[in-house]
């Protein structure tokens, strides 16, 4: 039985892992809140759904925090109806 | 460590301030969520005695919920004692089905349904039954219920498989619609679901008991608002969420900011071996906020293991409320200073048509995991380590010698095993995942079900988790099949441990499975034997196996697939036998109360060799035959507890 020392050495560049990442796009301005002028536009899901935001990414702070689509990335066809 | 003190606790508001806020005073809202959530569990006790289905009598498999009205944005405010993978996922797909519906189209009676795994979680199984209440012509809350129907169509008996490659052979797939209207049966509705399902004369009563579960549900949410009136009541729903809000808040608040990673490993899908996948989250946490990233993990499945983001949502709340702070009621307050980070198309955030959900829990289950890898090493002694990490689903089927078809379902694997160890003890052995919340089936009723005798359902030996305190142990479960059997097996997790250790306790080993085929045609008349030089004789299934003697192997072993046989066929005779993962250790093994070390070599826990070995405890003595005469060398154990130990633990 071995200790649980495992650190987290897997890097994605194994071609069999095919990882996926979230783009966060840049957002001009500084964080009213830290004033770190690291802001970024991407959706999250919280409570009550999803929502578009624009966070700060040094202390998180959302400074916009819009409603989403009701299921994110994915589209009925249905709602073309 | 970083504090947040701009908003004012709920239990530090004045009588004013509280009514200013919830519309009644703190004690009339205390009284009004109890007795809501005698309400939830009144209607799940009634629906556990009045279910035909095994899967919801045997299981558990249902969970009840009471959301309040689209100006409260659906809220889930009270929840039954039941699967955290329905309660989490509820609080989404109750709001979601309304919304599309359309809460207008609503009247009073009617039972809004829907199971579609990408609207709102879980697998097509599962299907969620809503019922709106009504006050003076407008909708004022919701009772909800979601139950696990037996089956569902698609290309597989029961659905249980991994092996699905696409919605379209996955199963019957339920927008949002109408089962019954002002308490009138829709009878479309009922004949889609019992055109398309195997066990529609199971299905039929136990949607009538949901009927009537919704409507005792309704009856009761009436009553407290006749009695306290609608705004109290409304104000309770409110309180409830921000009760568990602010909590989380707080927990959120002790951990030490940060950026922290963790993962966890499935071995395969239903395709084949060639691939496994890794769920990553990168937990960031200022303040009061924690924003958890997926970011990194691997792409959907070829196959039906995936989960949908709620079910990531459900993962990341049932972690962060395990981890942080367990007395946090579960309702929709739970994620409100949480953002999921979800990259579209993962293994845990799987996209239609072909990543395909069925076997969910097992990779939300891995996103656990992964949060507990991630945020473990700063928790210090409020780490808690991991549980067996897969439900190791068994299936199987076959015609008894009178002809009669038999099936089993999720009895005869590894469905149940241990939990990780916290500072509080030792690791429960034999319960559910984490992310699961269920009944064991009873012993009588999988042998009078099945032509099975279930030999051995017993805790392994030293397969807890070393630590102070221990890791719970696996299950180690053998069956014996009387006729030829078809059998499916969905081991998940036997390639990385997933009782991870807390606070320098050790990880658990990982299980495994293996079928023993009968000897010159004939019934066993002994039970297989424990030691490792049993397994030559075996076929193994599933598991990081010695190629020669069959036995686990973790450091060398090769990896054995669970579906390079499609199907097991077995022979009247064979045997079956599923080791679960042992639960994660907490604290350095080598500080146990050696009367604990003891006690557990007394009670087979751990052998004499594993308490020298991974507890530093000399044990004099035969457990076997004098259990009760054995004691401890004094002097051989402190020299051993001073000897530096390879490794340093976690």
């Amino acid at each position: 039985m071995s200790s649980d020392t495992r650190s987290d050495t897997r890097d994605g560049t194994d071609p069999a892992d095919r990882p996926l990442f979230l783009e966060r796009e840049p957002v001009d301005g500084s964080c009213p809140r830290c004033g770190a002028a690291d802001l970024r536009r991407y959706p999250v899901n919280s409570e009550g759904g999803w929502f578009d935001v624009v966070k700060c990414q040094a202390c998180l702070h959302s400074v916009r925090r819009e409603p989403g689509p009701r299921l994110g990335p994915i589209q009925l066809l249905s709602d073309l109806l | 460590m970083s504090t947040d003190t701009s908003a004012t606790r709920i239990r530090d508001l004045s009588d004013d301030d509280f009514r200013s806020a919830y519309d009644c005073d703190r004690f009339t809202a205390s009284v009004v969520v109890n007795r809501l959530k005698y309400a939830v569990e009144h209607m799940s006790t009634a629906f556990l005695r009045e279910a035909f289905s095994p899967i919801i009598r045997d299981w558990y498999d249902f969970a009840c919920t009471i959301s309040g009205p689209p100006e409260q944005d659906h809220r889930m405010a009270v929840v039954s004692n039941s699967l955290t993978v329905f309660l989490g996922t509820m609080a989404d797909a109750c709001r979601i089905a309304v919304e599309e519906f359309g809460a207008d189209n609503l009247s009073p009676g009617d039972v809004l349904i829907c199971n579609d795994p990408y609207r709102g979680g879980r697998h097509v199984n599962d299907v969620l039954f809503v019922r709106p209440v009504f006050v003076d012509g407008r909708i004022v809350s919701f009772v909800n219920m979601c139950a696990h129907q037996l089956d569902m169509g698609g290309t597989v008996p029961g659905g249980f498989s991994a092996t699905k490659r696409s919605v379209y052979e996955n199963g019957l797939v339920i927008p949002p619609m109408l089962l019954w209207s002002g308490d009138e049966p829709v009878r479309s509705t009922f004949s889609l679901v019992f055109d398309n399902s195997r066990f529609g004369g199971l299905l039929l009563p136990d949607f009538m008991s949901t009927l009537h579960q919704l409507q005792l549900g309704e009856r009761l949410v009436r009553e407290n608002i006749e009695r306290y009136g609608l705004q109290a009541y409304l104000g309770a729903l409110d309180y409830s969420c921000d009760t568990s809000a602010e909590l989380m808040r707080e927990a959120i608040a002790r951990v030490p900011d940060g950026d922290y990673r963790g993962h966890a490993t499935i071995d395969a899908d239903g395709l084949d071996d060639t691939l496994d996948y890794t769920v990553r989250v990168t937990l960031r946490k200022r303040g009061h906020e924690i924003e958890a990233d997926l970011s990194g993990t691997s792409a959907q499945a070829r196959t039906c293991i995936n989960s949908g983001v709620t079910d990531a949502k459900t993962a990341l709340g049932v972690a962060l409320t395990m981890l942080l702070d367990p007395e946090i009621p579960f309702t929709s307050g739970t994620w409100r200073h949480v953002d999921l980070v979800a990259p579209p198309g993962t293994v845990v955030t799987a996209m239609p048509p072909e990543g395909a959900p069925m076997m969910f829990w097992e990779t939300s289950g891995a996103l656990i995991a992964a949060i507990f890898r991630a945020l473990n090493p700063v928790l210090g002694e409020n780490a808690v380590g991991g549980d067996y990490g897969s439900t190791n689903t068994h299936n199987a089927s076959g015609v008894r010698a009178d002809g009669t078809p038999w099936t089993s379902a999720t009895q005869c694997g590894g469905e149940h095993g241990p939990w990780g160890a916290t500072k509080e003890g030792d690791g429960d052995s034999y319960t559910v995942l984490f992310n699961l919340n269920n009944l064991d089936p009873a012993t009588e009723t999988i042998e009078h079900d099945s032509p099975v005798v279930v030999l051995r359902k017993e805790h392994a030996t030293d397969t807890g988790g070393a630590g102070a305190h221990r890791g719970g142990a696996a299950n180690l479960k053998d069956t014996l099949w009387l006729t030829d059997a078809e059998q499916y097996l969905s081991p998940f997790r036997t390639k990385d441990p997933s009782g991870v250790g807390a606070n320098g306790g050790a990880a658990g080993p990982n299980g495994a499975m293996w079928i023993f085929p009968p000897r010159d045609g004939e019934l066993p008349d002994a039970l297989v034997g424990t030691a490792d030089d049993v397994y030559t004789a075996s076929t193994p299934v599933a598991g990081v196996l010695d190629p020669r003697t069959k036995a686990l192997d973790a450091e060398n072993g090769v990896y054995h697939y669970f579906a390079s046989e499609k199907c097991w066929r077995t022979t009247a005779g064979s045997v079956l036998r599923c080791l679960t993962n042992g639960g994660g250790g907490w604290g350095d093994p080598f500080e146990r109360d050696v009367q604990k070390v003891l006690a557990d070599v007394r009670d087979e826990y751990v052998s004499v060799e594993g308490a020298a070995r991974d507890y530093g405890v000399v044990v004099l003595g035969d457990p076997h035959r004098d259990p009760e005469g054995l004691r401890f060398d004094e002097e051989a154990t402190a020299r051993l507890r001073a000897r530096p130990r390879g490794g340093t633990p976690s």
